[in-house]
């Protein structure tokens, strides 16, 4: 049951692969699906998603403001299974 | 309530909402009550490039081989980058530095002007380059009536702040003898609540150019270096968008802080008592941006830009920006119209290495290599 690579990151309720190295937003751009984004340093706010449920643990201080449930793709990681929605 | 340079008063700044509280006494961050104004000073800091860093030699004779109506979106996009720059390198200084409470937040909005100071500076070193008399260039924008629209728009909030304030911080609010007559001359009843709201609006204001008005001039400056032209000004031009996702990173902080409830009460009460109106500013500054687009091609398109595009970037871009605030997106566009633009938006991407560009700071050598005997006197084993 160890095997990691079994972690799923669901998108907009279709299910997508997760390495845990790469941040979220890799992970969906790896699989071909496009995501807004423009610093990918956390401080812009563009992949700013919702967070369905799971974790994220940020790679850089998020500085873009986030309200609760929010989360920013560019700059996270997760080691579960997770799932997030875009905004709109 | 005069403004002092440094109040004796001793105070929590924990505890004081980020404006219209005491005013900063001692500048200290071991502490912050908001801690992204903290973060967003070290990266500003750390963004910290100069104008000269960047060799914009070539981009002359590009310039001198574009057909008349390129050069002039060239040139009139430069202008209004001149004119936006202008502005912000003093207004966020003299409108909130006279109203701020956090020492954070002060020196946020210090280190935000400046950074669009040598925003300013930068436009000098491209339009030097370009012309042996750049002069009629600058003069005219105070001249064209294009850009007067614009500016006339963004400084209105900001004056009205200002002018409010000043009355407030000499004559108190009290108005038994003196009267408050405002900017446009007209007796106006003056409270903090009022003041308060002048300072919400000049936000929303300041935040729809950080966010719509930057980003329309960013996407005919990148439209020009996709197809390899004047990419010396295109550098200049991704270093300051990538100082300005910062700038505009705080506006929206601002906003949503009040809007959340999570500072000043009285501004959240704001926040939605100036709804509609916070949303008529960022609709008309869009309005305004297309008008703009209009003018800028008005002898003719580019390749890879025109009207319509742009026009439909400024919808676009204001979906993003009025989303991040609370707003419905207002209009239909739903994907970006020039995706293009995005790899010049990254901010990792503009890190170089010194020796791999032409940064003229970058000096090979700098310690004295020659050693003399002499030097090695001292030394004993």
């Amino acid at each position: 049951m160890a095997n990691n690579m079994s972690s799923k990151l669901t998108y907009n309720g279709k299910q997508y692969t997760l390495d845990e190295e790469a941040t979220l937003l890799e992970n969906l751009e790896k699989q071909a699906v496009s995501v807004e984004f423009h610093c990918r340093d956390g401080h812009c706010g563009a992949c700013r998603s919702q967070l369905v449920s799971g974790d994220v643990s940020y790679t850089t201080f998020p500085m873009a403001y986030l309200k609760d449930g929010e989360v920013l793709l560019c700059c996270s990681k997760s080691k579960k299974d997770i799932t997030i929605k875009s905004l709109s | 309530m005069a403004y002092t340079t440094f109040s004796t008063l001793s105070n929590d700044a924990m505890k004081e909402p980020m404006f219209f509280g005491n005013p900063v006494n001692v500048a200290r961050y071991d502490q912050q009550k908001f801690e992204v104004f903290e973060k967003l000073i070290e990266k500003q800091l750390s963004f910290f490039w100069r104008p000269e860093e960047i060799d914009v030699s070539r981009d002359r004779i590009d310039f001198l081989n574009l057909p008349d109506h390129e050069q002039h979106i060239f040139i009139s996009n430069l202008k209004y980058q001149t004119l936006l720059d202008s502005i912000q390198g003093r207004s966020p200084n003299m409108a909130l530095l006279p109203i701020v409470s956090l020492p954070e937040l002060e020196t946020w909005i210090e280190t935000w002007s400046f950074s669009e100071t040598i925003h300013s500076r930068s436009y000098t070193h491209i339009l030097r380059n370009l012309f042996t008399d750049p002069n009629e260039v600058f003069e005219d924008i105070v001249n064209n009536d294009e850009i007067q629209k614009r500016a006339t728009d963004i400084s209105f909030y900001y004056d009205g702040l200002i002018h409010a304030v000043q009355f407030m911080q000499l004559h108190g609010l009290e108005q038994n003898e003196v009267p408050y007559v405002n900017i446009e001359g007209e007796t106006e009843k003056l409270t903090l609540r009022d003041i308060k709201k002048k300072l919400y609006l000049c936000v929303c204001s300041i935040n729809a150019l950080e966010a719509i008005r930057f980003y329309v001039s960013f996407a005919c400056s990148f439209a020009f270096a996709e197809r390899d032209l004047l990419e010396g000004n295109a550098k200049i031009i991704k270093l300051i968008a990538r100082d300005e996702a910062l700038h505009l990173n705080s506006t929206q902080q601002m906003l949503n802080l009040w809007a959340d409830g999570k500072d000043d009460p009285e501004m959240a009460e704001i926040a939605i008592e100036c709804f509609a109106e916070g949303r008529d500013i960022f609709l008309k500054a869009a309005e305004q941006e297309k008008e703009w687009a209009q003018y800028l091609f008005k002898d003719g398109s580019m390749i890879g830009l025109n009207e319509e595009i742009l026009c439909q970037y400024v919808e676009y871009i204001a979906n993003q920006r009025m989303q991040a605030i609370g707003y419905e997106a207002p209009f239909v566009v739903k994907t970006n119209p020039i995706p293009w633009i995005n790899h010049w938006l990254v901010s990792d991407n503009v890190q170089v290495a010194p020796q791999e560009a032409e940064i003229s700071s970058y000096l090979v050598g700098q310690i004295n290599s020659t050693v003399d005997s002499e030097d090695l006197s001292s030394f004993e084993l």
